[in-house]
């Protein structure tokens, strides 16, 4: 660098006051405006959604609601069975959805190098994640109702759902491993361990907290999950001795059924105010899911890797 | 060509030996037609500027490419005499017996001890009095058990990154590798923590054979008995450090040590 270039005289800089940037400022002021009321209108819709909910919906909630058995014709039918059948069908969904997401993830992920199978793969999940759930839903009507001949089953219902949600778990996990850190397989490789037992000692534990938010998330969209259902699990509960069925070949319809069965053709007077509690109990149910997703996937993370 | 440096040192054994190596990422070539010897116990130094293919060098002196999509290795490498790209051979064999530390500190995320006797549980030792004398034994030789023998419990990442990187070297030796590579082990830390990495070098090369990547001539210098100079995936020259420091034989060499390049 020989020459320097001469610095402009005091009197062209201006002053610290900044004038000549000022409508920089205001562009910047305009923007910041704006990106907080698009996050604010975002924050209130959410919570009037909440309040009205729960408006409406909680002087319906009682003991008797909850543990109740609906009613076909009469007033102060309850949801009991409803409850039980979203639980029994999430967890028989997520016996099926888990494990083999978990193994196709990791497949995908740690094993399958980039290359013409791993883009297939990819590629059929991707295009079975855009099916509508409807679409989903005849289809397990076509399959396991009419061909199995098992009619309206909670079986039925849950293989449904576990079509719907592979793909998804598929790629949670996917994401889930590929957020581990490289030098943790280089470490593990580099000390003559397999790829199985870096998988299992070291990229497993390191993802568990991530793997179990995705879990927990899916969780909250099978237990609300409807059109897929209807044609599958049913739209009505078996009249047993206990509200809770669990032969998995029985109908079994869900709570997300029941409030949009309620409103389209129920005969009951209280319609209303029975659609009101199901979507509060459901609301709720979901809030708890995504609340349980983040603290206990903190909770794992910090325990299996000792970092908060 | 580049002579064989270590005909001229009598009683010299070489550990390692890379013969016609040449290295691919996709069709990039990224080494070509490296020859060269690695002496058993002691400290052999890889120096270049950056992207001049020494850590590539030293990845495939134990395998590591073949976690890389896309990299192939052409030619031979060998441990006491046999490849270890040979038919048959086992990688996590190989890697068992040839450790590796990495630039950045890499501790797992889990206690200290648990990172020390990670590599002896996964080759089968389950007996927990043994563990502990290894892990002890381990961290002791890596100038590290002082520090941490009062809270071997904790979490490694609470570690400095002096200490994690001590510890990480610890977790090799558990293993008891034969021949340790060390890619840029002390560019992440301060001059303290370098300086008790380089010193631990000292004493390792009196069991174990090791090879360096630095991009530091100074370190090179203070921890090497060879040095090799590497050049746009050249190997350019190899010699004693002394050699390659005071009479370098070829131009670019001396370009490069007088500070010409980058």
């Amino acid at each position: 660098m020989a020459s320097v270039v001469a610095a402009a005289p005091v009197e062209q800089r201006g002053n610290l006051r900044g004038d000549r940037a000022r409508s920089r400022r205001i562009v910047d002021k305009i923007a910041t405006g704006a990106l907080w009321s698009a996050a604010a209108f975002v924050v209130l819709l959410l919570a009037f959604f909440i309040v009205y909910l729960f408006v409406r919906g909680a002087s319906v909630i009682s003991w008797h609601f909850l543990t109740g058995f609906p009613s076909s014709s009469d007033a102060g039918g309850g949801i009991g069975p409803e409850i039980f059948n979203s639980f029994y069908i999430l967890i028989l969904t997520l016996i099926f959805t888990v494990p083999v997401a978990l193994c196709a993830g990791m497949y995908l992920q740690e094993y399958a190098g980039p290359g013409r199978f791993r883009n297939f793969v990819q590629f059929s999940a991707e295009s079975l994640a855009t099916i509508p759930s409807i679409v989903m839903g005849l289809f397990g009507l076509l399959i396991f109702v009419q061909a199995f001949h098992w009619h309206y089953t909670a079986l039925g219902g849950a293989l449904t759902l576990t079509l719907l949600n592979l793909p998804a778990m598929m790629r949670v996990t996917q994401e889930a491993l590929a957020a581990v850190p490289t030098t943790y397989r280089e470490a593990s490789v580099g000390l003559g361990a397999t790829r199985w037992q870096s998988l299992v000692r070291v990229i497993l534990p390191s993802a568990i907290g991530q793997l179990t938010t995705g879990v927990v998330l899916i969780s909250g969209r099978i237990f609300g999950e409807t059109a897929a259902l209807i044609y599958t699990a049913g739209a009505s509960v078996s009249f047993g001795k206990s509200a809770y069925d669990f032969n998995p070949f029985h109908t079994a319809e869900t709570l997300a059924v029941h409030l949009y069965q309620t409103h389209r053709e129920a005969l009951v007077p209280d319609a209303d105010a029975i659609g009101s509690g199901s979507a509060l109990v459901l609301l709720v149910m979901v809030l708890i899911f995504n609340i349980t997703a983040r603290v206990v996937g903190r909770r794992l993370t910090i325990r299996f890797t000792g970092k908060a | 060509m580049v002579e064989s440096q270590t005909s001229s040192h009598v009683g010299m054994t070489d550990k390692m030996k890379a013969t016609d190596l040449n290295i691919y990422y996709g069709s990039f070539h990224a080494i070509r037609n490296a020859q060269l010897s690695i002496p058993e116990r002691r400290v052999m130094a890889l120096i270049g500027p950056s992207g001049c293919g020494k850590s590539t060098f030293l990845r495939s002196l134990n395998r590591m490419h073949d976690l890389t999509p896309g990299a192939r290795v052409e030619g031979s490498v060998t441990l006491d005499g046999n490849d270890i790209y040979g038919e048959g051979v086992d990688p996590v064999t190989v890697r068992h017996r040839i450790g590796m530390v990495f630039q950045r500190p890499n501790p797992f995320p889990k206690s200290i001890y648990e990172n020390v006797i990670y590599g002896p549980k996964i080759h089968g030792e389950k007996n927990a009095k043994k563990l502990a004398e290894i892990a002890e034994k381990s961290l002791r030789q890596a100038a590290l058990w002082d520090e941490v023998k009062d809270r071997l419990t904790r979490s490694a990442l609470d570690l400095s990154g002096g200490q994690q990187q001590r510890l990480c070297i610890a977790r090799v030796l558990a293993v008891e590798p034969e021949v340790i590579l060390m890619d840029e082990p002390a560019s992440a830390l301060d001059p303290i923590a370098t300086s008790k990495i380089e010193d631990l070098i000292g004493v390792l090369k009196k069991d174990y054979t090791v090879c360096i990547v630095t991009h530091s001539m100074q370190q090179a210098a203070r921890i090497s008995d060879f040095t090799t100079f590497f050049l746009l995936g050249e190997l350019i020259e190899v010699g004693t450090t002394s050699e390659i420091f005071t009479h370098p034989k070829d131009k670019r060499t001396e370009d490069y040590i007088t500070g010409r390049y980058g």
